[in-house]
């Protein structure tokens, strides 16, 4: 089928595979690897995106279905060279050890505070709960929520008992 | 995905009827894609045309009148449901059982619809919509009909659709705007996970109704009931209607038990 759609501001036209998901268009055809695919299955959140504004399992969207929409992925983040507040947060916090999870966390996090400037503990915690993370334990992750929306000081930080 | 269909996106009921009625049991309807995609990944099922109804004119309709109740459209997310303010204030069981599906990203995109429409025994949306006498508007290009939620089940993964028709609609009645009840949900951990049981209670002007689902082929509802019978008695009619089986995620012993429990509980907070 051929479709257009604007992924990180740019407009790709061309034709794409019918029965490809999102994910696999993003990956393979735009060479944007930096979503990850953990599960294929909607089950871990690697594969996050913003599809028209909105968090999606990029692994249970087909590419077909973004014909006409705007995609956001991780590249966008750091799209000035720099890593963006959400991003810096986590490195700030050590909320980031092998790194698999970390592109589809921001996005989750991206998605929360849009709606939440100020996320308590438990809605942080809802927040990312379709995003899965093997490494930190989450606690690192949820400071450097607190902390990027400005809810964290030198001194509270390092707690880890969020869990 | 390994599998090779093509797909369609209609943009009128019209296009939409007639793609179902000239492809029959080959083609599959798309909505938010989160069953669907999962059984064509397994192998479960082979379409040879996918058809995404969510660009449909007027599919994501959710509206509320006194006269009509809550209309739910095809592309209607569970998202939506959770957090539209009429929702909240006339059913706010819906929105209980909306937030324990799945992940934030996940219910972006699922539908109730298709929660509805899989027929899974354990669809999270099934028993609360049973509790508030909610109706299946279906159409195809033949004409349409209305069926009860609790006639429109007829087995696992199974219901009284045929493969032309679509749900068009699920409606709430007026009638039961302003029910009390909650939704309570087992899962096996914090995050999510799918019911190892899910029981919802409701009351309204004497009437007390139980909808509970993994608990048999079909989400089940419990009707009859009032607020003078005792909690023993609604207990008894809720194990009279259940059939739960042993499987990967616990034991039928297990779903008795935590079915009274919740049953219990539920009718304490509803009376
Ligand atoms: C990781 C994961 C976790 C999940 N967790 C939960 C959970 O906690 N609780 C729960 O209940 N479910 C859960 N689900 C299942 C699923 O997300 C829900 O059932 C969801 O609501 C399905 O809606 P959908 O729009 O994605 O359906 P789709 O996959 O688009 O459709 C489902 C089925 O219904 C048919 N269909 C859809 N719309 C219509 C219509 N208008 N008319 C006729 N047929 C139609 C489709 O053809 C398909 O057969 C989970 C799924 C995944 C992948
Ligand atoms: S790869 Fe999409 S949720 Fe795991
Ligand atoms: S940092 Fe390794 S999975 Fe999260």
């Amino acid at each position: 089928m051929w479709m257009s759609v604007e992924v990180n501001g740019h407009i790709y036209e061309r034709e794409v595979t019918e029965h490809w998901t999102l994910l696999r268009f993003l990956r393979e055809d735009l060479e944007l690897t930096g979503t990850k695919d953990g599960c294929s299955a909607g089950e871990c959140g690697a594969c996050t995106v913003m599809l028209n504004g909105e968090a999606v399992n990029a692994c249970m969207v087909l590419a077909a279905e973004a014909d006409g929409a705007t995609v956001e992925t991780i590249e966008a983040e750091a799209a000035k060279g720099e890593l963006s507040e959400i991003q810096a947060a986590f490195a700030r916090n050590y909320a980031v050890q092998c790194g698999y999870c970390t592109a589809g966390m921001v996005m989750s996090v991206r998605e929360l505070l849009r709606h939440n400037p100020k996320p308590t503990v438990a809605e942080i915690k809802e927040g990312i709960e379709g995003n899965l993370c093997r490494c930190t334990g989450y606690q690192q992750i949820i400071e450097a929520v607190l902390d990027v929306s400005g809810q964290i000081t030198n001194e509270t930080r390092g707690g880890l008992k969020y869990v | 995905m390994n599998d090779l269909f093509k797909y369609r996106a209609p943009t009128s009921r019209a296009e939409l009827f007639s793609l179902l009625a000239a492809h029959g049991e080959g083609a599959r309807i798309l909505a938010g894609g989160t069953d669907l995609l999962v059984d064509i990944r397994s192998g479960l099922v082979r379409p040879e045309l996918v058809i995404n109804l969510k660009k449909v004119e007027d599919f994501s309709e959710l509206t509320w009148s006194q006269s009509e109740g809550l209309i739910i459209g095809p592309a209607t997310t569970v998202n939506d449901v959770l957090h539209d303010a009429k929702v909240r204030d006339c059913y706010p069981l819906l929105a209980d059982c909306a937030l324990t599906i799945a992940s934030h990203q996940l219910r972006n995109r699922a539908t109730v619809i298709g929660n509805i429409a899989h027929a899974s025994p354990g669809a999270d949306m099934a028993p609360g919509l049973l509790c508030l006498g909610a109706r299946v508007q279906i159409a195809s290009q033949r004409g349409r009909r209305e069926v009860p939620l609790k006639d429109f089940f007829t087995g696992v993964k199974r219901t009284v659709l045929s493969h032309d028709e679509i749900v068009e609609a699920i409606t709430v009645p007026p009638g039961t705007a302003g029910s009390r009840g909650s939704y309570r949900k087992l899962k096996r951990i914090d995050g999510h996970d799918l019911a190892l049981v899910g029981v919802a209670v409701t009351s309204k002007d004497g009437a007390v109704r139980v909808g509970i689902g993994s608990a048999a082929p079909t989400p089940l509802l419990i009707e009859g009931l009032t607020d003078a019978d005792p909690a023993d008695a609604v207990v008894a009619a809720a194990r009279e209607a259940i059939r739960p089986i042993s499987d990967l995620r616990c034991s039928k012993e297990y779903r008795e038990y935590m079915i009274e429990v919740f049953v219990r509980r539920l009718l304490e907070e509803v009376r």
